[in-house]
């Protein structure tokens, strides 16, 4: 298996050297001049300007500016921002951390439902619950994120605007005052109610129809048939013969999924001012500054490369049959 | 597997649990507590510096304009307000510019140290370093000598320099803490003293910064709140939902629809003024725009076929009903020293078809006509066709495009859309010259005219029009070493209404509208239409 694992990382790390470049053209050369805005400034000290376009190489060519930052990538964490100069690293671990809580939460949460909806309505199929486990799912699927996020903010706010009761925050990742310890935990889980419920309907609504689909294929498959005819119990033959099998497709879609995802909820986290990687990537945009965006791409790139091995490894262990060539 | 399955439902009903339970455990904490005031922002700073590059912004003076104080401040009309803390500087001689202040016996640090003229010639010395990335050392560079005496100091500079009154008056750098730092790495994270009515408390670095009541401030009255704290939204709808809901009370919106729900609210107060930034058209006189665009016609005919006055109203009907055009590129309709000077250009659409057919144009209209599809061509500059450029993504631009695109149209006039992103329309097309109309925001403040020689004189930094006539561009030079207010006024009216409004370089649109939204709980934030902002007056803030 290790062999396995090296040789893929060995894959891998081409396809992120080719992304990396691909998209620090795409950045340089769609973006336009990140100093443009400057310019136009009334009585700008152009020397200063010019004197950064210079430590930063922005007059290179697209070829020798990438062959900086990669210097920069490699000997001394990602290099610091275009303008103000700072570290790009520090801002890129508090981001990161701030999207794990909500992330996780919100997957973990979301695979707990989907799995029991998904595992019910496949053992009580055409039954009410699955008829309406199944409209839900489509609605699920059909709402747009941000419109989502977007009712859910008017929705509390309506409600505080009736009864004076805030009953949850619309924006933001803590209070004013979020005090420590236990109380700054419940003070941030508060905070993300609202998000976590908005990533958990969409994942919930996917993870559900795949695991139902799944649950199908294995409860009709001779093996179980096999395991019902010597007599075992109906809970055994579903837990223990047929769950197990059923998640193999599941965990590769949560697995792809949760690498994408630790890359920002973009949508979610800017509609909620949520400090988070995504929403780092959009400032980092607005800004025309090619070098955070180039720190967001790696990491992201490099989580959804990791989580995607993850998830072939977990085949092992779900299904024995599995080998590692 | 069933020991698993209860494991997991523990776990689920573990964390459901505690965002149950999270609301009422920080329901006390989540608004603002007595004595602070949560002001929301759509923009947080990239670090404390200050006017550095990269960090020229908005957001960031509003923080440090009431920790770095300065002698006087522009109030909510534009003009300069004497605020104690340096006796009024003074114009001792003119050839050489010599200037004398003193600041007040009360001026002190909030390490208790006195305030000195020291503070100010270290910080003469800082802007003119050129190891320190500042955005702008206009002014500090024309300083000859700076010589101190305790409180007192003399500054005399190299040449008439008619913005000296902003230097002096600026809030100085504390000298015995900036001694022998690295100023491009001093404050990218706090700022550890202040000379105003608040001083730096704490950053939270994506969700909040927070500055205290610092009690040694004693040149005005003190703050009454304990506290400000800025909150950061960016998302804007985000932003407006958060104020309804009472996690913030003040806020500075963009012109945007939202504020139009808060008019009738008796729950918030909304302030609206004219500000200092104005939209505009610029023409380009340059080799690679439109050979029509060089004819006097042709540019009159363009700015009597814009409706301005609806364009203005139909876009801010619901915010800012009755905004006016704007007839001066020199100063705005609140300004004492305003005079509608493009008033003479009235909107008359039957007019533009005489004047090109005048002029010997062939193949427009002879009337005006909604449906109109005939574009006019004149004698030697071919049709008049113009690419118009302005920035994606910005609502009330592509608004203002439709309107004007369809008045012109009707008249025999086309204007084919080229926008693009800020970087690309700024960085790359707006220099090159290689357009016909563009329209963006020129941000003004009370002390543009004395630098608008930069915008409209021959060769100006940024007269990307290639807009030179040689006798309006000597006046506007003549302004900027002007030393009175009165005067430099009165020059700019007299120049413009002779030379600029018969030649159109640049045709004004209106002033943009600035707004400041806060809690009827809340008492004393107003707009102030510099960069000074709502907090100007922070010490008189109160809140229920």
């Amino acid at each position: 298996m290790l062999q396995y694992v090296v040789r893929r990382l060995l894959y891998s790390s081409v396809v992120l050297i080719a992304a990396s470049f691909l998209v620090f053209v795409f950045v340089a050369k769609g973006a336009g001049d990140p100093l443009a805005p400057y310019y136009l400034a009334p009585n700008i000290d152009k020397e200063g300007l010019e004197r950064i376009a210079e430590a930063k190489h922005l007059n290179e060519n697209v070829f020798v500016r990438y062959a900086y930052w990669v210097r920069d990538a490699v000997t001394n964490q990602f290099g610091t921002t275009l303008l103000t100069n700072e570290p790009i690293l520090p801002d890129l671990w508090r981001v990161m951390k701030n999207t794990l809580q909500l992330v996780v939460v919100a997957e973990l949460l979301a695979i707990l439902f989907a799995v029991a909806i998904g595992v019910y309505s496949a053992l009580r199929q055409y039954s009410v619950f699955d008829y309406t486990a199944t409209t839900f799912s489509f609605l699920g699927l059909a709402t747009p994120v941000f419109w989502l996020a977007l009712m859910l903010q008017v929705a509390v706010v309506q409600i505080y605007l009736h009864t004076g009761h805030r009953i949850f925050p619309v924006a933001n990742l803590n209070s004013v005052d979020p005090g420590s310890g236990l109380s700054f935990v419940l003070d941030r889980a508060h905070h993300l109610v609202l998000p976590v419920l908005v990533l958990m309907v969409a994942s919930i609504a996917s993870y559900s129809r795949y695991m139902r689909a799944s649950m199908l294929e294995v409860i009709n498959s001779d093996y179980v048939r096999t395991a019902r005819a010597k007599g075992l119990p109906e809970s055994k033959v579903t837990m223990k013969h047929a769950f197990r099998n059923a998640l193999i497709p599941l965990v590769t879609l949560v697995a792809l999924n949760f690498g994408a995802l630790l890359g920002g909820a973009i949508v979610t986290e800017t509609v909620f001012s949520l400090d988070g990687m995504g929403l780092y990537f959009v400032n980092a945009l607005n800004v025309a500054d090619p070098y955070p965006v180039m720190a967001w791409l790696m990491i992201t790139a490099t989580m959804i490369i990791v989580f995607n091995l993850i998830a072939d490894i977990a085949y092992g262990f779900l299904d024995p049959r599995v080998r590692y060539e | 597997m069933r020991k698993r399955s209860i494991l997991l439902l523990v776990g689920a009903l573990a964390i459901a649990a505690s965002l149950v339970v999270g609301p009422a455990a920080t329901a006390g904490t989540s608004g603002a507590s007595a004595g602070t005031v949560v002001f929301i922002h759509d923009q947080e700073p990239p670090n404390l510096q200050g006017p550095w590059v990269g960090n020229n912004l908005y957001a960031t003076s509003l923080v440090l304009n009431n920790i770095w104080y300065g002698g006087q401040i522009r109030n909510d009309k534009g003009d300069f307000v004497l605020r104690n803390f340096a006796v009024k500087p003074r114009v001792v001689k003119q050839r050489p510019l010599t200037v004398q202040f003193q600041y007040s016996n009360n001026a002190v640090w909030s390490d208790g140290r006195p305030v000195v003229c020291q503070d100010l010639r270290a910080t003469w010395q800082v802007f003119i370093n050129p190891q320190n990335n500042v955005v702008s050392r206009t002014g500090w560079e024309d300083i000859q000598s700076f010589t101190c005496q305790g409180k007192k100091g003399t500054i005399v500079f190299k040449t008439l320099y008619a913005d000296w009154e902003s230097l002096v008056s600026g809030g100085p750098y504390a000298a015995h803490i900036i001694a022998g730092k690295n100023m491009n790495e001093m404050f990218l994270n706090s700022v550890p003293i202040s000379s105003g009515p608040w001083r730096f408390s704490s950053w939270q670095k994506g969700v909040q910064l927070t500055v205290v009541k610092n009690p040694r401030f004693k040149v005005a009255p003190p703050m009454k709140l304990d506290r400000v704290v800025f909150r950061y939204i960016l998302d804007t709808n985000a932003r407006f939902q958060a104020l309804k809901s009472g996690e913030g009370q003040v806020m500075e919106p963009q012109p945007q629809l939202q504020i139009a729900d808060f008019l009738n609210d008796r729950n918030f107060v909304v302030d609206r003024k004219i500000g200092f930034a104005w939209e505009h058209i610029d023409i380009q006189f340059g080799p690679k725009g439109h050979p029509a665009l060089k004819q006097p016609y042709v540019r009159q005919a363009l700015i009597t076929g814009m409706n301005r006055a609806q364009v203005a109203a139909t876009l801010y009907k619901d915010i800012a009903p009755g905004l006016p055009a704007l007839q001066s590129h020199m100063f705005k309709p609140f300004e004492s020293t305003y005079k509608p000077n493009w008033q003479k250009w009235r909107f008359n659409q039957q007019r533009v078809i005489d004047i090109l057919r005048g002029k010997g144009c062939t193949g427009g209209p002879s009337r005006p006509s909604a449906g109109n599809n005939d574009i006019y061509s004149c004698p030697g500059v071919g049709k008049l066709s113009f690419r118009f450029v302005t920035t994606t993504g910005n609502q009330l631009r592509a608004l203002t495009f439709e309107i004007i695109q369809r008045q012109l149209k009707s008249v025999g006039i086309e204007l084919v859309p080229r926008f693009g992103t800020g970087g690309t329309v700024f960085g790359t097309v707006l220099p090159s010259g290689d357009w016909d109309l563009f329209m963006f925001t020129w941000v003004g403040s009370p002390a543009t005219p004395i630098t608008i020689k930069d915008l409209y004189g021959c060769g100006g930094d940024q007269n990307y029009m290639n807009y030179c006539n040689r006798k309006f561009s000597n006046i506007l030079q003549k302004v900027s070493v002007t030393l009175s207010a009165s005067e430099r006024a009165k020059l700019l009216n007299d120049a413009e209404l002779r030379y600029m409004v018969n030649d159109i370089p640049s045709i004004p649109m209106y002033a943009r509208p600035v707004f400041v939204i806060r809690s009827a709980k809340v008492k004393g934030p107003v707009v102030n239409p510099t960069t000074e902002g709502s907090p100007w007056n922070v010490n008189i803030w109160t809140t229920a």
